[in-house]
């Protein structure tokens, strides 16, 4: 088996590549200005209170010291240390604040798919047509417009002047009690509890950023699948299926099933950066997700939030990236082997 | 053979001439005033070197001509019907189900995602209108009347997973499952050695004739028309230039050229390299008035490179494009 031998490959290489990240960012960020010893204790602070502070947090030993505590730390216990503007420990905070994050990009990209594979492809079948030109325009504007901007401008239409959706304040309304957390996936979780309040109200509060995040990412999702299908409608096998005199619709099956593999790394590419890259979506809807958390971190010389999402992000990236290469075994018979 | 009553002819081409533009210089005439006929049942070779045109007859046959070559004039004619008058539907309807072409290239040009049996099964299910299951047992006898070893195994195997020899039996098969009337051959079996090779055209040639269809046999390798067909047609730089029945051309060519390809191509691939080397080459400088020929000619005079020459009718079923024709 194959795939049982790739994935065991893999895993191995998890570890060192997770110390490699930690190792990088730790020192990254430890070069950023600012003192969390007067953050926290505030301007009024004396010099004496805050040295003791800073001896606690262990800020007065050197960097290597630091991150091998750091590294023992998570290594043993799984800890991240805390959050001083939280209070809480950095993991905690995250298995909250993360699937707020992920529930937010996993449905933006999905309908991102929605919308830029069929584009994709409708473009790439009727090159001259109006599909094809809309695909153009729509694949540049998607490129150039800020996602931020986009963001307050469906807020302002569609809040504001139509107020067909929940203000843009947090994932749920003030007044709906919160389903018991499971997952951590609003939607999810209120199906769960059977909790129809939470289920609409988390419905409502999510449709502008994933409609935000879906119309941003559909146009590389649409320009990919439109030079991928392109190519595989002017390969070989497609002339030979219109030579055999199949119908258009099952030559264009076949090129869009050879063309996933590219729609797939794409999609995954997405993924890795809009966990972070989405902050801005985040803070416009003040979304309370991970990046939000970690911007938060970055602001206020609170290292561990910090950190603790580059190594969240980093081991979400790997899991994605197992994901696509065992989506490519299961496309692709010669990888497969 | 029956002779040229009109319900004996199964395809009839006529003054065909295609060309591929080029950016900012004449265009590539790829075919130049191409005539011919093929009857029901019969076998007709097509031989000339690489760049003849060989390919580009055989797509516009399928009217599906790559990008961006075009008909400049003349017309197709099949079972009757003019082929450039029919709707996307009707060809589609035709292709790989009453005109069927077997291609090179079948490592490339199957699909990589989809096992053989589903790609000769698909082609049944589409012509036929036949549910998923029986097109799939159709598809399972086509594979074993290719005599694909082990066809169960195979059936479920995709392309890269199959040998030369092995592909080009699949390509055999979606090529016959319909039992079309025309099949078109282009350079079937050029890729395979020569056992292999043979085992392959016999049975191409078993199963043509078993279902009575007509095919358009397409090689670079003049020798291998002498064992399979009926007819041979040479073709140079997109025109037609002898046309014979198989006996009396190997009897008795008459045109340089096919003199030439006779004593050259059969069995020497270091001088077939070599020809079509030159080949370009005189292309390039061939003049659009007299014989195409003329330059690489060793009997050519002032009058063939003044005049071009028209076919002639030699004798019974033999036709010859040239000003001095070669005498036995
Ligand atoms: N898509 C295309 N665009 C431009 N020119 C083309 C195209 N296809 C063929 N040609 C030109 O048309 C001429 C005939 O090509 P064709 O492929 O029909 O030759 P062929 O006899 O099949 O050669 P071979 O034996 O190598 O397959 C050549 O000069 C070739 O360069
Ligand atoms: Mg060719």
């Amino acid at each position: 088996m194959r795939v049982v031998r790739y994935i065991g490959k893999r895993m191995l290489f998890i570890g060192p590549q997770l110390f490699g990240i930690i190792l990088v960012s730790f020192f990254l960020v430890k070069l950023i200005p600012g003192d969390p010893a007067v953050m926290m204790l505030g301007p009024l602070a004396t010099e004496a209170t805050l040295t003791e502070l800073r001896n606690e947090m262990g800020l007065n030993l050197s960097l290597v010291e630091q991150f091998y505590i750091y590294i023992k730390n998570l290594v043993l216990h799984g800890d991240l240390g805390r959050s001083w503007q939280t209070t809480r420990p950095v993991t905690e905070d995250l298995f909250l604040r993360m699937p707020a994050t992920l529930e937010l990009i996993t449905l933006g990209l999905i309908l991102g798919l929605l919308i830029g594979v069929p584009l994709g492809v409708g473009a790439a079948y009727l090159k001259r047509g109006i599909l094809a030109k809309f695909s153009d325009y729509y694949g540049l504007l998607a490129g150039a417009l800020p996602d931020f901007w986009l963001a307050l401008v469906l807020i302002f239409f569609f809040y504001t002047i139509l107020g067909w959706v929940p203000p843009p304040l947090g994932r749920l309304d003030f007044f709906t009690i919160a389903p018991p957390t499971v997952t951590g996936a609003l939607l999810i979780d209120s199906l769960l509890d059977g909790n129809w309040a939470a289920l609409g109200s988390a419905a409502g509060h999510l449709i502008l950023p994933v409609v935000t995040l879906g119309l941003i990412s559909g146009g590389p999702i649409l320009k990919m699948t439109q030079s991928t299908m392109d190519r595989m409608l002017e390969s070989d096998y497609s002339r030979y299926e219109e030579m055999c005199g199949l119908p258009k619709s099952i030559i264009i099956r076949h090129a869009l099933r050879n063309s996933l593999p590219s729609v797939v790394t794409i999609v995954s590419v997405l993924y890795g950066f809009l966990i972070g890259g989405a902050v801005l979506v985040e803070i416009v809807f003040s979304w309370g997700g991970a990046g939000q958390y970690a911007v938060q971190g970055v602001l206020n010389a609170d290292i561990n939030p910090v950190l603790g999402f580059v190594f969240f992000a980093a081991v979400l990236s790997l899991i994605i990236y197992l994901i696509v290469d065992l989506i490519y075994f299961a496309i692709d018979p010669r990888v497969r082997g | 053979m029956a002779e040229n009553s009109a319900a004996g002819t199964i395809l009839n081409i006529e003054g065909l001439n295609v060309s591929y533009p080029v950016y900012e210089t004449d265009p590539v005439r790829a075919l130049r005033g191409i005539d011919l006929k093929v009857r029901e049942g019969e076998i007709i070779g097509l031989v000339g070197e690489s760049g003849s045109g060989k390919t580009t007859l055989a797509r516009s046959i399928m009217q599906l001509i790559s990008r961006p070559g075009r008909v400049d004039s003349g017309r197709i004619e099949y079972d009757g019907r003019d082929l450039a008058t029919l709707g996307e539907e009707e060809l589609r309807a035709l292709r790989g189900n009453d005109i069927a072409m077997v291609i090179p290239n079948p490592r490339t040009e199957l699909n990589p995602l989809v096992t053989v049996g589903m790609q000769i099964a698909n082609v049944a299910r589409y012509h036929l209108s036949l549910p998923r299951k029986e097109a799939k047992k159709m598809a399972m006898a086509m594979l074993e009347a290719v005599q694909i070893p082990d066809p169960t195994r195979r059936f479920k195997a995709y392309p890269h997973e199959l040998s030369g020899g092995m592909a080009q039996r699949v390509v055999m098969a979606i090529a016959l499952i319909c039992s079309p009337r025309f099949i078109i051959s282009d350079d079937a079996t050029s890729g395979l050695d020569v056992t292999v090779q043979t085992q392959v055209l016999e049975l191409l040639q078993d199963l043509v004739q078993q279902q009575g269809a007509s095919m358009l046999f397409i090689t670079r390798d003049i020798g291998i028309t002498a064992h399979y067909c009926h007819q041979v047609a040479i073709i140079y730089a997109g025109e037609i230039v002898e046309l014979a029945s198989t006996q009396n051309f190997f009897d008795n060519p008459q045109h340089p050229y096919s003199v030439m390809l006779l004593s050259a191509f059969s069995h020497n691939p270091k001088l077939r390299g070599l020809w079509t080397k030159v080949v370009d080459a005189a292309l390039e400088g061939a003049a659009e008035s007299g014989c195409y020929f003329a330059a690489r000619c060793v009997r050519a005079s002032d009058k063939c490179r003044a005049e071009h020459p028209d076919m002639r009718e030699m004798t019974d079923a033999h036709s010859v494009r040239c000003h001095h024709p070669v005498e036995r």
